[in-house]
């Protein structure tokens, strides 16, 4: 669990953080929101202490991390960001032993787990082990960045802006990627982005910064319920508030039971904001759930489910 | 020299191979091929080829080199076919000149003095600009091929082509004397950059770490490459002869107002700011956000250095070594001027004599030594930094 305890931090004469407290559950993915200057990338670094906070503390299952020694603390927590910054003088699998070789790992264990990370993250460990970064794409070296970040398998994973720099299709690739190594690691992690259909996609939890302050939290279909924030509702388009918040519901929940003959098929793991495009693409009001036992969704069904 | 790196270069190599190769064939027939004096003190004058068989076929090889590099500047491919084609022509032409000259002498006559003429010396000069060209067009470093032509005429010379040569007749009578400058040159030229180093690496570590110094540390060391070299020279003579005669045991060490020890503290004050320079700069090759990724994964500073930091900014230093040596070996010329050694020696000498063949023969080894230190440090560089 990573606690943060009324966390200011001044620039000179700027506050970047005002008194922010927050504390995110072990195993939860955790979206930090906010535009531009927000504060959302100081606060995370404050947790590997690459900003020391001026006020308040940051805990980490407990411990501050004020008392634990930098780079101890670092080499615990998996570190990723926008512009990956793999060593370009280093291959992707020297890239990945960052970390276990700072730990003195042996180098078969090593060996073992780099090819292991680069599967996970979907990259074939023969066909990249040994390229050079610089011949991978953003999204390739991005998935690097990941490996690497997982490499000593770290409880806490901290990623700033990790997408933003990635084309739309790529980015959707490596949210999907993301949102799978979470479900399989039950790693708590802790993502900055300014993007909301990003902190949809992948929230268990979004805190919404702006002016250095913490202006809400919760699950992602609260946060995005009728009583948003009005840095919400700045942040999502005017009206589109209310379909961002089926974005952040899963449509499993909203079906019920019995097979829908004919109807379109809806794939799992979809949103209610996939179920309802899906209706108007079909000109339809119901959908089969794909799985089994058959389950099938209503109009009715979503909106008594989208009701906040 | 050109620069190798230069991406300009590429496209500014290729239109010049064809006049130059031009200019070089032309030049020993219009200027004239040797140049014969009674003696070493009067001036020569030039004189006719003879046509005996051996300097008939080093004429024929120069003629055929000289149109296959024409040929080349023409069609540039394969690359290395007109730096082959320049190195054939430069060797052809020194053989035409060394069994020419032989011919040439007067039988008998031990103080005759036989030389190339303007044409021969303009067209070796044309040829090695030929081959940087080429080189150039061929987007690699001159360095190489020039030390081949060099290592040729070596060759030549070992066969004994120019032992009729006023310069290989100096050379004999001086063989003892040319051991000890070249000796004494690469003893300058080691100290005084490793006197450089001592002093750039520390303070340039300093001025990293504190960047308030390094404005100041770099200002001196700039402040230094405005005095004129002989000036600096001399402006250390008061000091260190005050030095000497305080501290005898300083005296007994080699330290003097002249001699190697002002000449290598000269030197190396030159040195600081390339090398200097070259550090910082080396340093500072690594983006923000790559040492921002490496602290984040848990590097310690001394791992950001060593690990992140040197590996990247190596090609950077090593460049800056290269530059600075080179500038050691050209500079240890002037150590002479305050009795430092060296080649030098000779070609003050050579000057105070009015005997061409002296500068010469003091002139040759020390290109030879700079294009072998450049050429040496230019390897190293590709293997460390790629």
């Amino acid at each position: 669990m990573i606690a943060f305890e009324a966390v200011s931090h001044r620039y000179g004469a700027v506050e970047a953080l005002r008194e922010v407290s927050l504390e995110v559950p072990s195993g939860a993915l955790c979206v930090l929101l906010g535009e531009s200057g927000s504060g959302k990338s100081t606060l995370l670094r404050t947790v590997n202490r690459l900003v020391e906070p001026s006020a308040g503390r940051v805990t980490l299952q407990g411990r501050d991390v004020a008392a634990i020694d930098p780079q101890a603390l670092r080499r615990g927590i998996g570190y990723v960001i926008q512009s990956v910054g793999l060593f370009p003088h280093r291959s992707v699998a020297e890239n990945v032993a960052t970390v276990p070789r700072l730990l003195g790992w042996d180098r078969a264990r090593i060996e073992a787990r780099v090819d292991a990370l680069l599967a996970m993250v979907g990259l074939e460990p023969r066909a990249y082990r040994d390229r050079p970064p610089a011949t991978l794409s953003g999204g390739q070296a991005q998935r690097v960045g990941l490996a690497r970040a997982l490499a000593a398998d770290p409880p806490v994973l901290l990623m700033d802006e990790p997408f933003s720099a990635l084309d739309p299709g790529t980015r959707r690739e490596l949210q999907a990627a993301l949102r799978r190594i979470h479900a399989e690691t039950g790693k708590t992690i802790l993502l900055v982005t300014h993007d909301v259909e990003e902190a949809l996609a992948l929230a268990s939890r979004v805190a919404v910064m702006a002016g250095g302050r913490l202006v809400a939290e919760g699950v992602p279909a609260e946060v995005f319920g009728p009583g948003a924030p009005d840095v919400v509702r700045r942040m999502v388009r005017a009206g589109a508030l209310a379909f961002h918040r089926l974005a952040a519901l899963d449509a499993a929940a909203a079906a019920a039971p019995g097979p829908a003959p004919g109807a379109p098929l809806l794939p799992a793991g979809a949103r209610l904001s996939d179920a309802l495009l899906l209706m108007l693409e079909h000109g339809t009001g119901c959908l089969a759930l794909e799985g089994d036992p058959p389950r099938h969704l209503t109009v009715a069904g979503l909106l008594g489910h989208s009701a906040p | 020299m050109p620069s190798p790196h230069c991406p300009a270069g590429r496209l500014a190599g290729a239109p010049a191979l064809a006049p130059l190769a031009l200019a070089a064939i032309l030049a020993p027939l219009l200027l004239g091929w040797i140049s014969v004096a009674p003696n070493r003190l009067v001036s020569p004058r030039a004189a006719s080829l003879p046509g005996s068989a051996p300097v008939l076929a080093a004429l024929v090889l120069f003629h055929l080199s000289g149109l296959v590099l024409l040929l080349a500047a023409w069609r540039p491919r394969p690359f290395w076919l007109a730096e082959a084609a320049a190195i054939g022509a430069v060797l052809a032409l020194a053989a035409t000149v060394g069994l020419g000259t032989a011919a040439a002498l007067p039988a008998g006559s031990t103080v005759a003095r036989a030389a190339p003429a303007a044409g021969a010396w303009l067209g070796l000069l044309l040829l090695a600009l030929a081959l940087a060209a080429a080189a150039v067009v061929r987007g690699g470093t001159p360095a190489l091929p020039l030390l081949g032509a060099l290592l040729g005429l070596a060759a030549l010379g070992a066969a004994g082509v120019f032992d009729s040569l006023s310069l290989a007749r100096e050379m004999a009578g001086r063989a003892a004397d040319l051991r000890g400058a070249i000796a004494g040159h690469l003893g300058l030229s080691l100290a005084s950059l490793l006197l450089a180093l001592l002093v750039a690496v520390p303070l340039s570590a300093l001025a990293f770490v504190r960047p308030r110094l390094e404005g100041a540390f770099l200002a001196i060391a700039s402040g230094i490459q405005v005095v004129p070299s002989i000036a600096l020279f001399g402006l250390l003579i008061a000091p260190l002869a005050a030095l000497a005669t305080a501290f005898p045991a300083l005296r007994a060490m080699g330290l003097g107002g002249i001699g190697p020890a002002p000449a290598v503290i000269g030197i190396a004050a030159y040195l600081v700011l390339p090398l200097a320079g070259g550090i910082l700069s080396g340093l500072r090759v690594a983006p923000d956000d790559l040492l921002e990724a490496a602290r984040g994964q848990g590097l310690s500073p001394r791992g950001v250095l060593l690990g992140v930091r040197l590996p990247l900014g190596a090609g950077v230093m090593l460049g800056a070594l290269r530059l600075a040596s080179v500038q050691a070996v050209g500079l240890s010329t002037l150590a002479a001027l305050v009795g430092g050694g060296g080649l030098g020696t000779l070609v003050f000498q050579g000057i105070g004599q009015l005997a061409t063949d002296l500068i010469l023969l003091g002139v040759f080894p020390i290109l030879a030594l700079s294009l072998a230190v450049d050429a040496g440090l230019a390897l190293l560089a590709r293997r460390v930094a790629p």
